[in-house]
């Protein structure tokens, strides 16, 4: 039962924070990709500003990865 | 590294001012810049007609030579005008420019033109083709009339509507056919008896159902009788195509040359004037400013005495010690170093008096980069991939740049595949490599690994943004800059003390220590400094990614190699596994890009880098972009 819950908890940690990954993503990659149709030279703050909430769902793995090697899975 | 610049001062006799702008254009050091002087030189009316005049000539050879598709590098053997020709010889240049123009329009708007009426052709021809074998049909009614109508990409569904609405209002006086067109268009015939046309027609236009024309100047209003016009116009415009071309490359051999040295003399005379309206010239004096880089200043002076002797005096005013924040900038680099230009380039140019960070992403951007990959097996793949780039691109191009960025990435990738014993994931052991460190297991020292690197990165960050402070007078920032490295270290010290790593003596020490340099830094830097210290730490903590993209790689490459063992049959398997290595490397490959970039842009230039450099532009012969 520990394990389920070990592995549920993982699951969350990875899962959240890449759902909040999608969600942002899909609200700045159009408005970034409108801006490119205007301005090509934002090319570079576009790809930062797409990289950024990438940190979330990163971070989410780092997590899970922390629980499950701390539950010795 | 930023060039260090030299502010120089240049004075002569006015007479002698355009003299000396043709020895500092053809040496191509100066960027000319305005003297602070209280009264601004009048504008000289006489040089801005010249320059509506070379501009207008400018937008013609221009436009020419882009009708005649000459390459934007064409130089071009440049016309023997050292000095602004007589003025009969320009006129007449600009006159054969204007000519040439107008022809060259004239050419390209006819192959415009014929290409156009062949694509209307060819889309009436495939229509006919659809119909070829139903022509018998439209004789059933010799008195009757032919309706030829093309529905749109994805209406299949409207010819049965079509249809049915015809038969339920006319009955057996219309047929109706129809044919799928390689467009995924619907090419429908309908026929209908003399008597049922006009109502046919009203349908068709209530139903905003356009008949597709019989093509104007062919002489032919039956569309069907069209066909074999349709078919001798198409070799017509074939002909009259090569025809045109013909023309075009002849034009283009007797005038490109000519046009893009034309092109050339027009865009130095245009420096030339800019240079001039940027000098302040007096009855009998003038004087030229300037910036170029410090260890030029003994060329300029050395080929303005051998040029125009002692009359024209060259003076430095004083190198501005990185504090001007008015020099223009340029970067200098090792050959080792410059492709790494390209990364930086895709921001704005630093500041002058500010760091380039060229040299330390040519060091951590590789190391970032191999990190993640980390495998011997998609190293070489890069590498591979990086070669054939660089055989394919040409010297100082931005792909040539791009490629032995690549090329470092790849070695990278392969040196810590060693470390990290792996070969296309874990085939690794299989080809004898041994994992000195083995990410699969150890996952938390490789993430601890991960954040160090985060913070030497930082704090090598802070180290710049200190220095690059100091150097432009702003001693407050940089000792600010100073106190929160002290902070970060002290507060890793600190941790390292919590658990014990080091002595348990240090803990009150160095929570001493840590307070004092709180104190400090908000008395500097005010209480936004707290914001940035928490900030900071949150960049270092940023560098997790490291551990988290390199581990997600890796699995990606087991799951892969597991496959050739799970489908059942070996070569399905090994097809699925090769498949799903090379989806792997291509998301190995971008992704460690982006995020070593965002590391790069976003953590460690945002602890010292200072956009908004304006570039150096020295006043020279223009050259083509490459």
């Amino acid at each position: 039962m520990e394990t389920a819950l070990l592995g549920l908890a993982a699951a969350l940690a990875i899962g959240v924070p890449a759902l909040a990954t999608a969600w942002a993503q899909g609200r700045i990659g159009p408005a970034a990709a409108a801006s490119l149709a205007e301005k090509p030279e934002l090319s570079t703050t576009a790809v930062i500003l797409i990289a950024i909430p990438e940190t979330m769902v990163i971070l989410g793995f780092v997590v899970a990865v922390m629980i499950l090697v701390g539950a010795g899975g | 590294m930023i060039v260090r610049m030299l502010r120089v001062r240049i004075a002569g006799p006015r007479a002698r001012l355009d003299e000396t702008l043709g020895v500092l254009q053809d040496l191509a050091v100066l960027h000319v810049d305005r003297p602070p002087v209280a009264e601004a030189p009048a504008p000289d009316p006489g040089a801005a007609r010249e320059r509506r005049h070379l501009d207008r000539a400018l937008a013609d050879v221009e436009t020419a030579l882009d009708r005649l598709e000459a390459p934007a590098s064409a130089r071009g053997a440049a016309p023997a005008w050292t000095s602004v020709p007589p003025l009969p010889v320009l006129a007449d240049a600009m006159r054969r420019a204007r000519r040439v123009r107008r022809r060259a329009d004239a050419l390209a708007t006819r192959r415009s033109a014929l290409d156009d009426e062949r694509h209307v052709l060819l889309r009436y021809r495939e229509f006919f083709q659809a119909f070829e074998a139903l022509l018998g049909h439209e004789l059933t009614w010799p008195d009757g009339q032919a309706f030829y109508v093309v529905l749109r990409r994805g209406s299949g569904g409207a010819v049965d509507d079509v249809r049915g609405s015809l038969e339920a209002a006319l009955g057996g006086e219309v047929e109706l056919l129809a044919r799928a067109l390689s467009t995924g268009e619907t090419a429908v015939l309908i026929l209908a008896s003399a008597a049922a046309a006009p109502r046919v027609s009203s349908l068709l236009a209530a139903a905003r159902v356009d008949e597709l024309p019989a093509p104007a100047g062919l002489g032919e209003t039956n569309l069907l009788r069209a066909l074999p016009a349709i078919r001798a116009r198409l070799d017509a415009i074939a002909r009259e195509e090569r025809a045109v071309d013909a023309d075009r490359a002849a034009l283009a051999r007797s005038e490109d040359d000519w046009l893009a040295g034309v092109r050339a003399w027009l865009r130095d005379r245009l420096a030339q004037l800019d240079a001039r309206a940027c000098a302040w010239a007096a009855e009998h004096l003038f004087i030229i400013e300037g910036w170029l880089p410090a260890a030029r200043l003994g060329d300029l002076q050395a080929r303005l005495a051998a040029s125009l002797g002692p009359a024209v005096v060259v003076s430095p005013l004083g190198a501005e010690d990185w504090r001007d924040e008015h020099a223009p900038v340029t970067l200098r680099n090792p050959p080792l170093f410059r492709p790494f230009e390209v990364l930086t380039r895709m921001l704005p140019l630093p500041r002058y008096g500010t760091i380039d960070p060229t040299p330390f992403v040519a060091l951590f951007f590789p190391a970032l980069f191999g990190l993640m990959l980390g495998d011997v097996g998609y190293g070489l793949m890069l590498a591979a991939l990086a070669l054939v780039l660089r055989v394919r691109s040409t010297p100082d191009s931005a792909l040539r740049s791009v490629s032995l960025v690549a090329l470092a990435c790849a070695s990278s990738a392969v040196v810590f595949g060693v470390i990290f014993g792996e070969f296309f994931g874990s085939l690794g052991a299989r080809v004898g490599l041994h994992a000195f460190v083995d990410r699969e297991q150890a996952t938390i020292p490789f993430l601890g690994f991960a954040i160090a690197l985060g913070g030497v990165h930082i704090l090598l960050g802070l180290v710049l943004a200190g220095l690059g402070a100091w150097r432009r007078g702003h001693r407050r920032e940089a000792v600010g800059r100073g106190v929160t490295f002290a902070m970060l270290v002290l507060t890793v010290l600190l941790l390292l003390a919590v658990f014990e790593v080091l002595p348990r003596r240090l803990f009150t020490p160095l929570v001493v220590a840590v307070l004092v340099a709180f104190v400090v830094l908000v008395a500097l830097e005010g209480l936004t400094a707290v914001i940035e210290l928490l900030s900071t730490f949150g960049h270092i903590l940023s560098y997790a990614r490291i551990m988290a993209i390199g581990t997600a790689s890796l699995m990606l490459a087991v799951v892969a190699n597991q496959m050739v063992g799970a489908l059942g049959s070996v070569l399905v398997g090994a097809v699925f596994a090769l498949l799903f290595h090379l989806v792997n490397f291509a998301i190995g490959v971008f992704s460690p890009t982006i995020h070593a970039l965002r590391l790069h842009y976003v953590e460690f230039f945002g602890q010292f880098f200072s956009p908004g450099g304006m570039a150096y532009r020295p006043f020279g012969h223009w050259r083509p972009t490459p």
